[in-house]
C-alpha cells in the first residue's frame, strides 16, 4: 500500500504541485512589481474597451431582470459596447473588465465618477483586492502569465525530466521583454500562453482523443485572444505531415486527425460565442477583422539605428530587414538561455542516438496502427520538429520584409516557450554531465537543484534589472540598456514610460494647466487619475503638432521618429534644455520641458 | 575525491562546454547586478557640466557621446547649446569641442580633432577636442534676408516673391528659416515646399566665397517622408556656373555636399539655389549652406 502511495505523492508533487508553485510565484512576482509599470497606449484602450464590455454584460443582467432579455442583444446594444476596439477579439478585454468590476477598491462616486466610459449609477460592491483600478484590470493577464509558466512546464515534461522542465518554465517567463508584456492588460503574452495551450493539447491529442476535442476549444479561445492564432493550424499541420512523413512515402495520405476536425468546427464556434461584435454580421465582420490585420500599416520602429516605417524596397535593406527577428532575439534573450537552447538543439538533433537519449523522457509508440482518434500512436511524435516549427514559424513570419515590425519582439513571443523547452533540454544535459562528474553522493544529490537555480539566475536577474523598462533592455552581448541604445535598437513604444515622471509633472504643473503629454494617450491619463497618480483636472493640451505651441509644460517620449516633437518644444518653449529626464541605467526614456520666459531668438544669440 | 577523473578524461569536451555555460551564467548574473551600479550618476553629470562651464568659450561646441545621452547633456548645459548650435549643419566651424563621453564612446563631431584636455568625472569623461576650424565667409541660413526669390516658370517668366519679416512669400510657395526634423535629427535650415512644374530660385547677389561651398539638404518630418515619394533637386550655381545638384528623397537623409570654389576664393559671386520637384505632395525641403575655407 505504502509502496504505491509514495510514487503517487511524488508524481502529484512533480506534475501538479511544482507547476502550481511556479505559476503562483510568477503571478506573485508580477503583482509585486506591476505598479511600477506605466500604462501604454494600447493598454489604456483595452481598459476602456474592457469596462465597456463589462457594461454590456451588466446590461444583459439588468434587461433580464426588467423582463426584456432580448434588448441587450439588439445590434445597437451589442455594437454600442463591442464596437469599441473591435480590431481585436473580446475575450481578454472582457476578462480585464470583469476583473476590474470584481476586484478594485471602488473610489468611483466622487469626482472620478465622470472618468468612466460607462455610467456609474451607484457604488458597486467589490472585493477590494487592488488599490489601483489598473491593477484589477491587469490581474487576469498576470494570472494567465502564471498559467503560461505551468503550461511551459507541462509541455517540457512531455519530453524532459522534472528539473529541466522546471528550468524551461522559469526561463520562459524570465525574459525582460516577455516579462514587460506579461504583466499588462494586453494580448501578447496571453496569445503566447494560448499558443502553448493549443500546442500541448495537439501534442497530447496525438495519442488521446479527449485532447483532440479540447484542442479545438483551446484554439477557439486563442482566436478570441488575438489574431496570431490564425497561424497555429499551419504550424500544427507542418508538424503532423512531418511526423507522418512515412505515409507520404508509401504513398498514402495521412488521416485527418481529430484535433484538426475539432479545430475546424469548435474553434470558429468558440470565437463566435465569445465575440458578440460578430453576432449580427459574422461573415462581413470576420472579413473586416482579417483585412485589418493583413493590411496593417507600418508604424515607426528603430532597428540598428534606422527608423523603419515602410517595407524596404532595395535589396540591401530587405536583407537587413530580414535579420530583424534573429538579431532582436540574439540581443534580447538572456545569453545563458540562448546557450542552453543551442545545446538543447544539438540534443534534439541527436535524440535518437543513444548518447543523448537519457536527457529525454521516453514515450515510445504505443500501437502498431494509427487511427484518426490517436494519429500519433504508432510513430515517434517528432518532438524536435514540433519545437522547431513553433520556434521558426512566428520568427519567420516577422522576418518577411513586408511584415510590419512595430511591435518588435512581442510579435514573435509565441516562439519563446518552445525555445525554452530546448533550453530546458540543455539544462538537463548539463545536470546529467555534472551528476556523472560528481563522486560525492551529497554533492550529486544537491547538484540538480543548485545547477537549475544557477542556470535560471541570469535570466531572473536580467528580468528584475530591466523592470519597468523591459522594452529597452538588451542583454550581455548587446551591452545592456546603454549598449542597446548605442546599437540603435528600439528603446520603447506605447508611451508607457511617463509614469516615473508623474510626481515631477504634478509638482511643476503650470498655472495655465496646459500640459502636452505627447504619446501618453488621454485614456492613459484618465486611468492614472482614477488610480490616484494624477490629480483630478490635470491639464491635457491634446495631441498633434499644433497643440504644442499652446502648452506650457510638455513631455516627449524618446523614440527615433519622435524627434520632431522635441523640436516643436524647443521652438515653442525657447529652450533646448529639458527640465527633467527620466532614465533607466543612464539611458533617457522621457524628457520634460517647461516654457521659459525668455524669447527663443534671444536664447539663440 | 569529489570528481570522477575517469569521466572527466572520457568526456572532456562535454565537461568543458558545461563549465563554460556555468561560467557564463555566473558572469551574466554578476553583470546584471553590477552594470546598473556603473551608470553615470546625476552627480557625475553635474560635475562634468561644471568642468565644461569653467572653461567654456563663446563659439565652443558641446556634445555627448554616445549621442543618445544628448538630452542629459542639454539638461545640464542646454543654455550653452542654443537652438542655433543644437540644430547645426555640421561641426566644421567649431575649433573647440567639449565632449562628455561614457563607456569609451566618441562623438562623430570630433573626427579629425585632437584631444587637448581630459578629465574623469565618475562614470563620465570630459574631453576638449581641438582642430583648426573652418572659417565661414558666408552663412546662407543666417543671411537669408540678403537674398531675393522668384518663381520661374517653364517659359522663363520669373515672378518675384516678397520678403516678409520671417519668410519669402511667393505665389503658391514660401521659404524661411525653420527648425526641421530631417533624418530624425533636428536641423536649422531654410524650409520650402517645392512646387511642381516651376523652379523656385533663391539668389544671393554678393557672396564672399571661400575655397568650398558646403550645402546640406533633406526632407522634413518623418510622417511626410513616409507618406510621399517625390524627388527634390537642389541645383547650386555660382555666377551662373553650376556647382552641382543635391538630389533629395525620403531616404537620402541630411545629404551634405562640398563644392570646390577654390577658383573663386576671396571673390564675391552671385550664388543661386534652384529647387524643383517631380511630385510635390508631402515634400518639405530644408537646406543650409555655408561658404567657407576648410
Amino acid at each position: 500500500m505504502s509502496g504505491e502511495a509514495v510514487p503517487t505523492v511524488r508524481r502529484w508533487r512533480r506534475e501538479w504541485l511544482l507547476p502550481l508553485v511556479l505559476a503562483m510565484a510568477t503571478s506573485a512576482w508580477m503583482l509585486a512589481v506591476e505598479g511600477r509599470q506605466g500604462i501604454g497606449r494600447d493598454e489604456s484602450q483595452y481598459f476602456r474597451a474592457g469596462e465597456r464590455y463589462w457594461g454590456w454584460v451588466e446590461s444583459v443582467w439588468n434587461n433580464l431582470r426588467q423582463g426584456h432579455p432580448a434588448r441587450a442583444f439588439t445590434r445597437a446594444a451589442v455594437d454600442g459596447a463591442w464596437d469599441d476596439n473591435h480590431e481585436h477579439p473580446g475575450l481578454m478585454k472582457l476578462l480585464y473588465g470583469t476583473s476590474w468590476r470584481l476586484f478594485h477598491k471602488c473610489d468611483c462616486m466622487g469626482g472620478k465618477r465622470g472618468l468612466h466610459p460607462i455610467p456609474i449609477s451607484g457604488k458597486p460592491v467589490t472585493l477590494p483586492l487592488f488599490r489601483r483600478e489598473s491593477s484589477a484590470f491587469r490581474f487576469p493577464a498576470i494570472l494567465l502569465a502564471g498559467l503560461g509558466v505551468a503550461l511551459a512546464y507541462w509541455l517540457a515534461r512531455r519530453m524532459l525530466r522534472p528539473t529541466p522542465a522546471a528550468v524551461a518554465a522559469v526561463l520562459s517567463v524570465a525574459q525582460p521583454h516577455y516579462f514587460f508584456h506579461a504583466q499588462i492588460a494586453c494580448f501578447d503574452v496571453p496569445i503566447t500562453v494560448m499558443a502553448v495551450l493549443v500546442a500541448l493539447a495537439y501534442w497530447k491529442s496525438l495519442r488521446s482523443p479527449r485532447w483532440g476535442i479540447l484542442c479545438g476549444v483551446f484554439w477557439g479561445l486563442a482566436l478570441a485572444t488575438k489574431h496570431n492564432a490564425w497561424l497555429f493550424p499551419f504550424f500544427l499541420l507542418a508538424h503532423y505531415l512531418w511526423m507522418r512523413r512515412g505515409d507520404l512515402r508509401r504513398p498514402r495520405l495521412p488521416r485527418v486527425p481529430l484535433a484538426f476536425v475539432s479545430m475546424a468546427t469548435l474553434g470558429p464556434l468558440v470565437l463566435f460565442m465569445l465575440w458578440p461584435w460578430l453576432w449580427h454580421s459574422p461573415v462581413q465582420r470576420t472579413q473586416a477583422w482579417v483585412q485589418r490585420h493583413m493590411q496593417h500599416e507600418h508604424y515607426n520602429f528603430e532597428y540598428l539605428g534606422r527608423n523603419w516605417n515602410l517595407p524596404p524596397t532595395d535589396t540591401r535593406l530587405k536583407l537587413l530587414r530580414v535579420t530583424f527577428p534573429f538579431v532582436s532575439t540574439l540581443f534580447t534573450l538572456p545569453v545563458t538561455t540562448m546557450a542552453l537552447a543551442a545545446v538543447g538543439t544539438v540534443l534534439f538533433l541527436r535524440r535518437r542516438r543513444r548518447d543523448g537519449a537519457s536527457v529525454f523522457v521516453a514515450a515510445p509508440p504505443r500501437a502498431l496502427r494509427p487511427s484518426w482518434l490517436r494519429p500519433g500512436a504508432d510513430v515517434d511524435r517528432a518532438g524536435g520538429a514540433f519545437l522547431a516549427i513553433h520556434i521558426a514559424g512566428p520568427i519567420a513570419m516577422v522576418a518577411l520584409p513586408s511584415t510590419p515590425i512595430f511591435g518588435g519582439v512581442k510579435h514573435f513571443l509565441p516562439a519563446m516557450p518552445f525555445l525554452c523547452v530546448l533550453a530546458g533540454a540543455g539544462a538537463g544535459w548539463l545536470i546529467q554531465v555534472a551528476g556523472k562528474l560528481a563522486m560525492a553522493p551529497r554533492l550529486r544529490r544537491a547538484l540538480p537543484l543548485a545547477l537549475a537555480a544557477l542556470l535560471c539566475a541570469p535570466a531572473v536577474a536580467e528580468t528584475q534589472r530591466s523592470h519597468p523598462d523591459g522594452l529597452g533592455h538588451y542583454n550581455l552581448l548587446a551591452g545592456g540598456f546603454a549598449g542597446g541604445a548605442s546599437l540603435g535598437m528600439n528603446r520603447q513604444f506605447w508611451g508607457y514610460s511617463a509614469l516615473p515622471l508623474l510626481p515631477w509633472m504634478i509638482a511643476h504643473r503650470p498655472a495655465s494647466n496646459r500640459i502636452y503629454w505627447h504619446d501618453v494617450l488621454h485614456d492613459a491619463l484618465i486611468m492614472y487619475t482614477r488610480d490616484g497618480r494624477l490629480p483630478l483636472g490635470i491639464g491635457d493640451a491634446g495631441v498633434g503638432e499644433q497643440v504644442v505651441e499652446q502648452s506650457d509644460l510638455g513631455i516627449v517620449i524618446i523614440e527615433k521618429h519622435f524627434t520632431v516633437y522635441e523640436g516643436l518644444l524647443w521652438r515653442a518653449y525657447g529652450t533646448t534644455a529639458p527640465s527633467s529626464v527620466y532614465t533607466h541605467e543612464g539611458v533617457p526614456f522621457v524628457v520634460a520641458y517647461e516654457r521659459r520666459k525668455t524669447r527663443p531668438e534671444l536664447l539663440a544669440k | 575525491m569529489f570528481i570522477d577523473r575517469d569521466y572527466l578524461r572520457r568526456r572532456r569536451v562535454a565537461v568543458v562546454l558545461g563549465a563554460i555555460i556555468v561560467l557564463l551564467a555566473v558572469v551574466e548574473t554578476g553583470n546584471a547586478l553590477v552594470a546598473p551600479l556603473r551608470t553615470p550618476s546625476d552627480r557625475d553629470w553635474t560635475t562634468a557640466a561644471a568642468r565644461v562651464r569653467a572653461e567654456f568659450r563663446t563659439g565652443d561646441l558641446i556634445v555627448a557621446a554616445p549621442a543618445w545621452a544628448d538630452p542629459l547633456m542639454r539638461q545640464k548645459l542646454g543654455d550653452l547649446v542654443p537652438q542655433a548650435v543644437a540644430g547645426r549643419m555640421d561641426s566644421a566651424r567649431y575649433g573647440r569641442i567639449w565632449e562628455i563621453s561614457q563607456r569609451g564612446a566618441r562623438a562623430a563631431d570630433t573626427t579629425g580633432a585632437a584631444v587637448a584636455a581630459t578629465a574623469r568625472c565618475g562614470g563620465l569623461t570630459v574631453r576638449r577636442w581641438e582642430k583648426p576650424p573652418a572659417t565661414v565667409t558666408f552663412d546662407f541660413l543666417t543671411e537669408w534676408r540678403q537674398a531675393s526669390m522668384a518663381v520661374v516658370h517653364a517659359d522663363g517668366v520669373e515672378i518675384p516673391c516678397t520678403q516678409g519679416a520671417d519668410r519669402f512669400q511667393c505665389v503658391g510657395a514660401a521659404l524661411g528659416p525653420e527648425l526641421l526634423e530631417i533624418d530624425t535629427t533636428l536641423r536649422n535650415g531654410l524650409a520650402v515646399d517645392p512646387v511642381e512644374g516651376v523652379t523656385l530660385a533663391l539668389e544671393f547677389p554678393a557672396v564672399p566665397l571661400g575655397r568650398e561651398l558646403t550645402v546640406a539638404a533633406g526632407l522634413h518630418n518623418v510622417w511626410l517622408r513616409k507618406s510621399s515619394d517625390g524627388k527634390v533637386r537642389l541645383r547650386v550655381l555660382a555666377d551662373g556656373r553650376e556647382l552641382g545638384t543635391v538630389l533629395v528623397t525620403s531616404t537620402s537623409g541630411w545629404s551634405r555636399q562640398g563644392y570646390d570654389t577654390a577658383a573663386l576664393a576671396g571673390q564675391t559671386a552671385r550664388v543661386r539655389f534652384e529647387i524643383t520637384v517631380d511630385k510635390a505632395h508631402g515634400r518639405h525641403l530644408g537646406f543650409a549652406a555655408e561658404a567657407r575655407n576648410p
